[in-house]
This record gives C-alpha cells, sequence and structure tokens, in this order.
C-alpha cells in the first residue's frame, strides 16, 4: 500500500486489499521437542492469523491447517555499563500447523562440509597472504610509514 | 491478485539487480541473457532460508539496491512482482540473522538487508509518484492522507494526520468534553506542563544568545581586523559594538578601535 493504514471496514463495503504488504516473518526454531509438521515464525506485531494464514498460503504457497499467535513481552535489562533500563522489542510468536501430511524439519545450518579447512586458518592465511602483498608493494620506499599509502 | 504470476517473475524484467554474484555472474553483456536469474522455482518452506551453498559462507557478495530511476521504468505488474521478491529475500535474511543470533555465528554482510529495505523503499516511493499524478489528475487532489495543523491536549500545535473514525465528530461527546472550558486543556496541570516547557524553551534561546555573544568576544579578540560584515552576518542577533566595548574581547595589545 502507498498509503500504509488500512480504512475502517463497513457492511457492504469490497473486501480490503494489500497490494504492497510490508509485513515480515521469520522462520525460527521450534522451543523443545514439536511434532513434525508443527512450524514457529516471528512476525509483524500487526500480523492477524488471517494474515498470517494468507501471507503463508499465497506468497510461500504452503498449505496451513490452523495458525495460533501469542505476544512475548520483550526483556527488562540494565544496560551494560550505563545502568539504565533497557526494554527489549516485544516479539509476535505465530504457531503454524501443516497439514497432516506435510513434514518440515528445521535444517542444520552451520554443518561442518567435510574437507572444509578451519575459519580460524583461513583467515590467518588470508592475513598472512595480504602482508605480503604489502611488503611486496613498498619494496622500494621501506621508510614510509603503514598509514602513509591507500 | 494472481500470485501465480510470480512463478515466472521477472522473465523480461532486466537482470535483477539484487541476486548473490554466487548465481549471477556477468561476463558480458552478450551472456546477460542467458544467466538470467528466475526466482521462485520452489515454494516451500525452506524459502525463508538461503540457498544451501551460502549456508557456511563467511562472505557473500551481492550486488546494489534498486534506483529511483531504474524503478521509474518499470510498469507497475513488475514493480509489484519485484515487490514479492524483495519481501521474499528480506524474510529470508531476517531468519538467517536470527539463526545465526542463536547459534552465536556472525552473520555475512548484515548490509544485505539494507540494501533490500532501500530498494523497497524506492518501489513504495515511485507507487507514490505514480499515485499522486494520477489523482492529481482524475480529481485535482493528491489523494494522500490529509494533514491538518491542530491543537493537541498539551496544548501545543501538532501536524495530525486525519484518520477515519466510526463516530462522527460531532457526535464523540467524550472526546470533546476535553476541550471544554473546564475540560483537560485548562486543567492546572496542563497549564503547569505549558508554563515549564516555555520556560525551558526560552532557556535554550537564552543560552543560544549568550553562547554567540561569548564566542564572537573571543573572535574579536583573537582576529582584530575581521571582516566585520561577514561577521554580522554569521551572527545576525549579536550586537557587534557591544561585544567590541567588552572586556574579553580586548586581546593583550593595545586597541585599535
Amino acid at each position: 500500500m502507498s498509503t500504509r493504514w488500512y480504512p475502517i471496514y463497513q457492511r457492504g463495503n469490497p473486501q480490503l486489499r494489500v497490494f504492497l504488504p510490508n509485513f515480515w516473518m521469520k522462520l525460527v526454531k521450534n522451543e523443545g521437542k514439536q511434532q513434525s509438521n508443527k512450524v514457529t515464525f516471528h512476525c509483524s506485531m500487526e500480523m492477524t492469523k488471517h494474515d498470517i494464514k494468507n501471507y503463508l498460503e499465497k506468497i510461500y504457497n504452503v498449505p496451513v491447517a490452523e495458525v495460533r499467535t501469542r505476544i512475548a513481552m520483550g526483556r527488562f535489562r540494565k544496560d551494560i555499563g550505563q545502568g539504565y533500563v533497557v526494554k527489549d522489542d516485544d516479539v509476535k510468536f505465530a504457531y503454524v500447523t501443516l497439514p497432516k501430511d506435510m513434514k518440515f524439519e528445521f535444517p542444520n545450518i552451520f554443518e561442518k562440509k567435510k574437507g572444509d579447512s578451519d575459519d580460524d586458518m583461513k583467515s590467518l592465511d588470508e592475513a598472512k597472504k595480504s602482508f605480503k602483498n604489502y611488503i611486496e608493494r613498498n619494496k622500494d620506499r621501506s621508510d614510509v610509514p603503514s598509514w602513509f599509502s591507500i | 491478485m494472481n500470485f501465480s504470476l510470480f512463478r515466472n517473475v521477472l522473465k523480461n524484467v532486466a537482470a535483477i539487480t539484487y541476486k548473490s554474484n554466487n548465481t549471477f555472474n556477468v561476463r558480458g553483456v552478450t551472456q546477460v541473457t542467458k544467466n538470467i536469474h528466475i526466482t521462485c522455482k520452489h515454494y516451500d518452506l525452506m524459502e525463508f532460508f538461503d540457498e544451501k551453498k551460502n549456508w557456511n559462507e563467511t562472505n557473500i557478495r551481492v550486488g546494489r539496491a534498486w534506483k529511483l530511476d531504474e524503478l521509474r521504468i518499470k510498469s507497475n505488474t513488475d514493480l509489484h512482482k519485484l515487490w514479492y521478491v524483495l519481501l521474499k529475500e528480506r524474510n529470508m535474511l531476517y531468519t538467517m540473522e536470527h539463526e545465526c543470533n542463536e547459534k552465536v555465528r556472525l552473520f555475512p554482510n548484515p548490509e544485505r538487508i539494507d540494501k533490500v529495505q532501500e530498494s523497497m523503499d524506492n518501489i513504495e516511493t515511485v507507487i507514490k509518484e505514480r499515485n499522486i499524478a494520477y489523482y492529481k489528475l482524475e480529481t485535482g487532489e493528491t489523494g494522500e492522507r490529509p494533514v491538518e495543523d491542530v491543537v493537541n491536549l498539551l496544548g501545543l500545535s501538532e501536524k495530525y494526520q486525519k484518520q477515519e473514525y466510526h463516530l462522527p465528530k460531532f457526535m464523540n461527546s467524550r472526546w470533546v468534553r476535553s476541550y471544554f472550558e473546564h475540560g483537560y486543556i485548562n486543567s492546572f496541570a496542563v497549564k503547569k506542563f505549558y508554563r515549564l516547557y516555555r520556560e525551558k524553551l526560552h532557556n535554550e534561546e537564552r543560552k543560544a544568545r549568550n553562547r554567540d555573544f561569548n564566542h564572537v568576544q573571543q573572535l574579536l579578540k583573537r582576529f582584530p581586523d575581521m571582516d566585520m560584515e561577514k561577521l554580522k552576518a554569521e551572527y545576525p542577533n549579536v550586537d557587534i559594538e557591544k561585544a567590541k566595548r567588552s572586556k574579553k574581547a580586548r586581546g593583550h595589545f593595545m586597541p585599535k578601535y
């Protein structure tokens, strides 16, 4: 919507349509053990259950059996160092049930692949290489300080 | 809204600018058509995650955001499709960012989110421009949400964006009550607030005045041969003659004026 507010719905009006929704959803891991057709999302605070259902069905083409939502209040904590109280943002959880025959397993994103060298070693190699390059570039002007060149 | 259109999103639209370099290699102009990326091959919950080969990457290079001028030459349909591409991309990035935070990893290239957001903002700007142009042509008004200057409950003037209410204004006796003679707007609390607020504004103004005056004095002390006209133009509220006469403006030398 180029104007981001809903007109009030009066009986008999045409159905409200959103052409450019700015809702966001993010898929998060289930808390604890769950059935394989349950998926947890965080979503925009203003989304209703119907919105969530339509969003998944129309945009992602994922059939949805049921949606439950709750709003979790953000934690109050003391700022480290300053000591004043900070409140984290509230989060809207959406617990979506897929149809019985569908399964979703949260992928293990940071699984190590075989033959993958360690990240630390990689960065160390890169640092070594860049230092070598730097020495190579400044061979003929050893008296110039390091911060001088671009 | 026909969502099945998104299956062949952007086939004819110029190559998606926002696409990871790993998948999109433009080597020459002739090859562009070959390497066009068609989004949404699969509809799945896995669309919330990045491509599998990017999962363990520490550096994911992407292009720039869509610019306004590029979006202005696109049709409404294309913009509509692109919006959903970007929306999905943003959801994906949010999901990955959240997962990275959970696993205490660094989220690679977080500026991707900003780029997507910028593109979306630009699309919205373009749509708004078109909407305004259409409304001006058809009705003579912008079609934007009307804004009005009102006095709010604290007695301060405020820009109020009009909105729809179930109850008309003249029937809303509860709302109008606070604007009556003995209503909230004339209460002791509001008056006290307004007094203190004005005091605050006054103090700010006074401090600014003193600061400028002192600064001009110091300037006169350090640069007695300064261009006075320029000084006057820079600090129009300061009485320069008075500043010259003051003790602070005198340097450690014989006065020239």
